[in-house]
């Protein structure tokens, strides 16, 4: 037996996890580090002692920090150190920075220097001259700045050495100045003020406990170092959770960030936590799992964040007076403090209020995803990317660049200007949205590479300042009305109309209480832009912003949904109206034989989730009046499918032909009747009946019970296939709709994400591989196992977790089940299981080929029978997914920074046309509805190999000639369910069978890809045709035929393969 | 009971007669076999309405089907009038934009197309022996390809961007076999109105019904050939409604029996009645476990091969 099968699959994984990010301490890399130190050291050497320093190596960093008195010698440093995580073996790799500690000299300082910025503009100036000589090293390739956590007054030096180590890329080390012991402790007491600016303005000196903090944090920088080293040393499974916990955290961009953990913080907290201080909480006998989740848990849950974690120092064992007087001091000061008692310096003073809510929330999530993800949520914790595109429903940007009003006052006074004005921003809107948002996350990255600091503080507003927003729930969030203080309340009602201005009304409400308030009013489908509206107005009105400074991404995709003028969803209302008086009329019905028994819908307009549901047609209805048309009225009208049942009966006959020709006989009866009864007008073929009402047009389909209950009996058995295909259908479609309704139903952001995942999948010419009730269960994935995130709240979060789960889920290993209301009990889990892994056994055969290649389970169709069994294969899938992951990065990429115009959202839904062998362009104003093409597609490459003029036997639109007509006649030039497209597919498919493969849109879009069907040595018989059929050309000739009148152009891009 | 029992073989003896009497009629017509047929068996009121129904209805059938021959005989002609006519039209616009527009695509098309009907006498390829209205609408493409090369040559230097020929399909207006036209007629053929449905149903139910019976008393037959008496099980037929109340009972007497089997099985013994039960289903779990585990250790082979464990 190997090793492996005595451990869990978690620890296994996280072994392997280890494995990936832990740093190899080979000798060449530890050759590397030490030959990069030592060429620093040395280049430090080569600088002349005594070196005069002033101010002129960077006079604007120096004006801007407001530093005076900077002159001083240069001396070499006092001491040089690794220290950080590469000293204490915790690198976790693909950031593999090492920190050298460079200690000051105390030559360099006088006494005085803490005050007003000095020892910030000394300490920059001393290495601006370590950079230069740097530069002039040949083992080093290049310096840079960064910060130290973002604060701009604290530069650090990166240096990347000249040699790289295939093992490990872009490693670098960052030279971190030390402050050991230069200056008076108690001088830099929290109380005190130490920035002179800021006295000029008060009688009583403000206290600068940030300022203090960032010279205590540079004093006590190799102590703490030491500190944390101690603990770790020697203790590899502590050491092996530090480094989960920082991928953990890594992961999630929103706390590990300057305002919230970084790994020295993480290691500060477990050593926290294994020394008597934390009560042992963690001991040597645990695993590196367990010491994560003891973490994480102490974080999310523990009490003494509300007092300070302090370090218990052996000497002190009682705690003074005027220690617990100082400690409730950093605690009004600061939100999480976690302080060494002696130091007086609190090592959390970045931590905001925010980040650290952020911090609990995201602890909280964690220890649920342990409990109830699949294989301990190994996927989750350590694998999804958690950034704010894909964690807030809202993200927003303000481009500051070159906006000096925020730093007005000055760049640095206690806190940057930055952090400042994060803060400004954070409060309007906490104020702003109230109970709407859950969390704002305010954070505004400084650090940019490659930018020259000693040119002064004003480049760092280069990045937009970026803001989350989590939803608290949608109907808080859609409010329209939001009451403000009662009237009566003179100092608050005033504060209040201070805050929102012209927003503000005065208000008489249902209750008969006046009150301020404001009114966000807007229409049902566009309430997800109430949130944008108020805060785009607040920032408008409270900070001096431009409007096409702000950036909120919450209706950029909103175009892929529009038809025509509006968002036709706003007459799903109507259409639920109408297909309630259908069923009453339907279940009235006196003269048919059966009764009806039930109705319900099948069409996905019902649930909310049709991209297109149907505007009520003018010529649709009872009437028999000629209604005024407009210029554009369709000719065509989609039908929408109802499901009836009749009441049981034993004459129904026994096989399936005949069975359909009843049901048949009994919709026309139904039709009949109904246009007798209330003149719906009926129009059928012999497979569908469609009775137009209200301006639509519903079909009608009968689910017979026979088949329904011979499903039932026979559940699990292999006699499935006797029932008539056409009732199981029906079935599994009329258990699709009732449960996605009810899904609908609790979540109502549902059915825009759905609208867009499928506009998506379609606007890519996947409409044959992946079908709508597919795409239904995929995003109905997401509202039922949000974990690690919470259930999406606005479309496009939801949007990229489609497309993410798409493109990261393990298709070919994991069953994808949907489980709406906890149908499942582990005998069905086990059930579906057993048919995944049967379906898999080829696996190991051909990789290629697996049957379903989605697998999708749900209560009632446990095998992935109903959507996914033929479609799409695995070559499809691969397709799928690689179009689903470029689309991910782009909009993940468009939210974090993008450009403002919306081409490039557009790219979203545009595809490319290149990817086909052959690709064939219908004439855009044969289709069916025009105007629900996204983008006109052109083809510039490829060989043009025919075109054609289109047909005049179909308009879209009613032409005027129609138009006077009279109302029967009017009627019968109205389309039910035609679709060119439909058609010019199924005839290509009858007549070249295998000979290639399509991609279409059937949602409108106007090119056809196609590729050629790679031929098996297998069809060799049927290659003795004719020379002139297997030319390409030749072949798209007849295609071009097969379309006549509906096929613009053809190109083609790649012959196909020589068959041999 | 002895009602019920009566009853059976009266309907028995029917039957038997009615066998009888159609062994003797077997030239007769099928409808009526049929209509006696369900005469003789089925009680529900309903049915015989719907038979009623039938009977009308196939009366109107064959009224229907003649018209329908005389319409369409009609409707083509027309037709064929109103495509001419179209052609006419078409090809009158054509030079039309032939002596407008300069685009050499264009021109191509043009002339192609009026002169078609010019070039068909002289081309004779084998493919052209299909279908009749084909015929004319293939030649005239085999010509406008002939023309277009042609052209093409010819305008060349105009044609920088493809040099090869693009081959042009015409509007298909004048050609119902393929493209939008025929998708079109297709359409409105598939909806020639609930009447002529209806018939067509009907039509295939009597005819259907009439199959299975015939396909039934032909195996009754050969099986009494041997001078036994054939008893049938009728299955969905054996009773409809209750003989006293009238009241439907089919679908109650279904629910029933699923009732019953649901009952049965409760009285089954418990899974975990017996130790070697128990035994076999903890064997049975430690199995399941085991191979669970197989599983997870062959996936996170796959896993590793797939590197799937770089969290970056």
């Amino acid at each position: 037996m190997d090793s492996d099968t005595i451990m869990e699959p978690m620890d296994l994984k996280v072994r392997e996890l280890l494995k990936e990010v832990q740093l190899d301490y080979s000798s060449a890399t530890t050759k590397l580090v030490d030959d990069t130190v030592s060429a620093i050291k040395q280049a430090i050497d080569t600088i002349p002692e005594d070196l005069k320093v002033t101010a002129d190596f960077a006079p604007q960093f120096v004006r801007d920090i407001g530093a005076d008195k900077v002159e001083f010698n240069f001396k070499k440093p006092k001491l040089f150190e690794i220290g950080g995580s590469y000293s204490i073996r915790c690198v976790a790799k693909p950031d593999v920075d090492i920190d050298l500690f460079v200690r000051l000299p105390k030559e360099c300082f006088h006494e005085k220097d803490y005050l007003n910025h000095r020892y910030h503009a000394k300490r920059f100036l001393y290495l601006c001259i370590i950079k230069k000589y740097l530069n002039s090293s040949s083992f080093i390739r290049k310096v840079e700045w960064s910060t130290l956590q973002n604060e701009a007054r604290k530069p650090v030096l990166v240096v990347y050495p000249a040699m790289e180590l295939a093992e490990v890329p872009g490693l670098s080390v960052r030279i971190i100045p030390t402050a050991t012991s230069l200056f008076s402790i108690l001088k830099l007491n929290l109380k005190r003020n130490n920035v002179c600016s800021l006295k000029q303005d008060e009688s009583t000196p403000q206290a600068t406990p940030k300022y203090n903090s960032s010279i205590l944090e540079d004093m006590f920088l190799e102590d703490n170092a030491e500190f944390v080293k101690r603990t770790f040393l020697g203790w590899k499974e502590l050491g092996e959770a530090l480094i989960l916990l920082k991928v953990w955290a890594r992961q999630r961009s929103s706390i590990y960030a300057y305002d919230c953990l970084n790994g020295f913080l993480i290691s500060v907290i477990m050593s926290y936590l294994a020394t008597d201080s934390g009560r042992n909480l963690i001991n040597n006998s645990m695993k590196p799992m367990q010491i994560f989740r003891v973490t994480l848990d102490f974080i999310a849950t523990s009490k003494l964040w509300n007092t300070g974690l302090y370090f218990k120092s052996q000497s002190l064992l009682n705690i003074s007076k005027e220690e617990l007087l100082e400690r409730k001091q950093y605690l009004r000061l600061f939100p999480v403090v976690i302080s060494e008692s002696l130091a007086h310096f609190n090592l959390a003073f970045r931590i905001t209020g925010g980040g650290f809510l952020e911090l609990q929330d995201e602890a909280v999530l964690t220890l649920s995803c342990i409990g109830k993800c699949k294989d301990g949520g190994f996927e989750e914790l350590f694998m999804t990317k958690i950034d704010y595109p894909a964690k807030y429903d809202y993200c927003m940007r303000l481009n500051l660049k070159g906006n000096s009003d925020v730093y007005a006052l000055g760049f640095c006074l206690d806190e940057e200007c930055w952090r400042s004005f994060e803060q400004k921003v954070h409060f309007l809107l906490c104020q702003g949205l109230s109970d709407r948002a859950k969390f704002i996350r305010v954070s505004w990255k400084n650090a940019t590479s490659e930018c020259n600091v000693e040119n002064g503080l004003s480049i760092f507003d280069r990045e937009p300042l970026l803001i989350g927003i989590s939803v608290s729930s949608l109907e808080k969030a859609f409010r329209v009305v939001d009451v403000g203080p009662n009237a009566e309340h003179k100092d608050e009602a005033l504060k209040f109309r201070k805050f929102w201005g012209e927003k503000a009304e005065l208000r008489r409400f249902k209750d008969g209480m006046i009150a301020e308030s404001t009114v966000w009013e807007s229409k049902q489908w566009e309430r997800h832009t109430i949130i944008k509206r108020i805060t785009e107005y607040l920032l408008l009105r409270h900070l001096s912003l431009s409007e096409r400074n702000i950036v909120h991404i919450v209706d950029q995709l909103d175009f892929s949904l529009v038809n025509g003028v509006g968002d036709s969803i706003s007459f799903s209302g109507s259409l639920l109206e109408a297909f309630e008086v259908l069923s009453k009329r339907l279940h009235l019905l006196k003269d048919i034989p059966l009764k009806v028994s039930s109705v319900q819908p099948l069409d996905s307009a019902f649930r909310f989730t049709s991209v297109f549901p149907p505007e009520p047609h003018p010529l649709a209805n009872e009437k028999s009046a000629v209604p005024r048309l407009n210029k554009l009225t369709s000719t065509c009208i989609q039908p929408l499918e109802v499901m009836i049942q009749l009441e049981g009966s034993g004459n129904w006959p026994m096989d399936d032909v005949a069975i359909e020709k009843t049901k048949s006989a009994f919709l026309l009866r139904i039709g009949e009747s109904l246009q007798n009864n209330w003149g719906m007008i009926c129009t059928a073929t012999e497979e569908n009946v469609d009775v137009f009402m209200s301006g639509y047009a519903f079909r009608l389909r009968i689910l017979h019970e026979r088949g329904l209950s011979l499903l039932n009996r026979q559940n699990g058995s292999n006699q499935l296939k006797h029932i008539s295909s056409v009732d199981k259908e029906l079935f599994t479609r009329g258990q699709h709709s009732s449960m996605i309704n009810g899904l609908q139903g609790c979540y109502p952001i549902y059915g825009p994400v759905v609208r867009l995942a499928k506009r998506w999948v379609a606007s890519h010419l996947f409409s044959a591989c992946l079908v709508e009730e597919a795409v239904e269960l995929l995003v109905a994935y997401l509202f039922l196992k949000p974990l690690p995130f919470y259930v999406p709240c606005s479309r496009i979060s939801g949007f990229l977790r489609f497309l993410r789960l798409l493109s990261e889920y393990d298709w070919n290993f994991s069953a994808l089940v949907v489980d709406i209301n906890s149908d499942l009990s582990p005998s069905d889990e086990k059930e579906i299981n057993e048919n995944f892994t049967s379906s898999r056994k080829g696996y190991e055969e051909n990789a290629q080929n697996v049957n379903p290649a989605m697998f999708l389970a749900t209560a009632y169709d446990k095998a992935s029978e109903a959507w996914t069994r033929f479609s799409p294969n695995s070559s499809e899938l691969r397709r799928l997914v690689a179009y689903a992951r470029s689309s991910a990065n782009l909009l993940t990429k468009l939210i974090l920074g993008g450009q403002i115009d919306s081409y490039k959202w557009e790219c979203l839904f545009r595809t490319p046309l290149n990817n086909y062998d052959a690709v064939i362009l219908l004439h855009r104003e044969k289709m069916p509805y025009p105007q629900r093409l996204l983008f006109p597609s052109e083809m510039n490459q490829g060989k043009h190999v025919a075109q054609g003029n289109a047909s005049k036997a179909f308009h879209p639109f009613l032409l005027p000639e129609h138009m006077k007509g009279n109302s029967p006649d009017l009627k019968d030039t109205l389309l039910v369910d035609f679709d060119p497209l439909r058609c010019f597919i199924g005839d290509l498919e009858a007549k070249f069978p295998n000979a290639f493969k399509l991609w279409y849109d059937s949602l409108g879009g106007d090119a056809i890809g196609m590729m050629w069907e790679r031929s098996s040595s297998k069809k060799r018989g049927r290659s003795e045709e004719n020379e002139e059929e297997k030319d390409p050309v030749n072949v798209l000739k007849a295609v071009g035929e097969v379309g006549k009148g509906f096929v613009r152009s053809i190109y083609l891009l790649k012959s196909p393969r020589l068959r041999n | 009971m002895g009602n019920d029992m009566e009853v059976k073989k009266k309907k028995k003896k029917q039957k038997l007669n009615c066998r009888s009497s159609k062994l003797l009629e077997i030239g007769e017509n099928v409808d009526k076999v049929v209509q006696e047929n369900k005469e003789n068996k089925s009680s529900g009121k309903k049915k015989r309405k719907r038979e009623k129904g039938n009977q009308v209805h196939a009366g109107e059938a064959v009224k229907f089907s003649i018209e329908d021959k005389s319409n369409e005989g009609e409707r083509k002609r027309q037709k064929n009038k109103s495509s001419r006519k179209k052609n006419r039209k078409n090809e009158e616009k054509n030079r039309v934009v032939l002596g407008k527009v300069d685009r050499p695509e264009e021109e191509v098309a043009g002339p192609g197309q009026s002169k078609t009907q010019s070039k068909t006498e002289n081309s004779n390829r084998p493919e052209e022996t299909s279908v009749a209205v084909d015929m004319r609408t293939s030649k005239s493409k085999k010509a406008a390809k002939n023309k277009e090369e042609k052209f093409t040559k010819s305008s060349k230097k105009q044609v920088e961007n493809e040099p090869d020929e693009v081959y042009h399909i015409s509007s298909g207006d004048e050609d119902c076999s393929k493209g939008m036209k025929k998708w079109i007629m297709e359409y409105h053929q598939s909806r020639p109105g609930l009447k002529i449905l209806q018939q067509r149903i009907d039509e295939f139910i009597t005819a259907h019904e009439a199959e299975e019976e015939q396909a039934r008393k032909e195996r009754e037959a050969r099986a009494s050939e041997g001078g036994w008496t054939v008893v049938v099980h009728h299955k969905g037929r054996k009773k409809t409604t209750d003989s006293e109340s009238g009241i439907a009972v089919g679908s109650v007497a279904q629910a029933a029996v699923m009732d019953k089997m649901g009952k049965k099985k409760s009285k089954e013994i418990g899974l975990n009645f017996y130790r070697f039960q128990r035994r076999e289903a903890q064997r049975n779990e430690l199995m399941m476990l085991q191979s669970k585990f197989e599983q997870d250790k062959k996936r996170i082979q796959q896993l590793r091969a797939a590197r799937k464990f770089r969290p970056y």
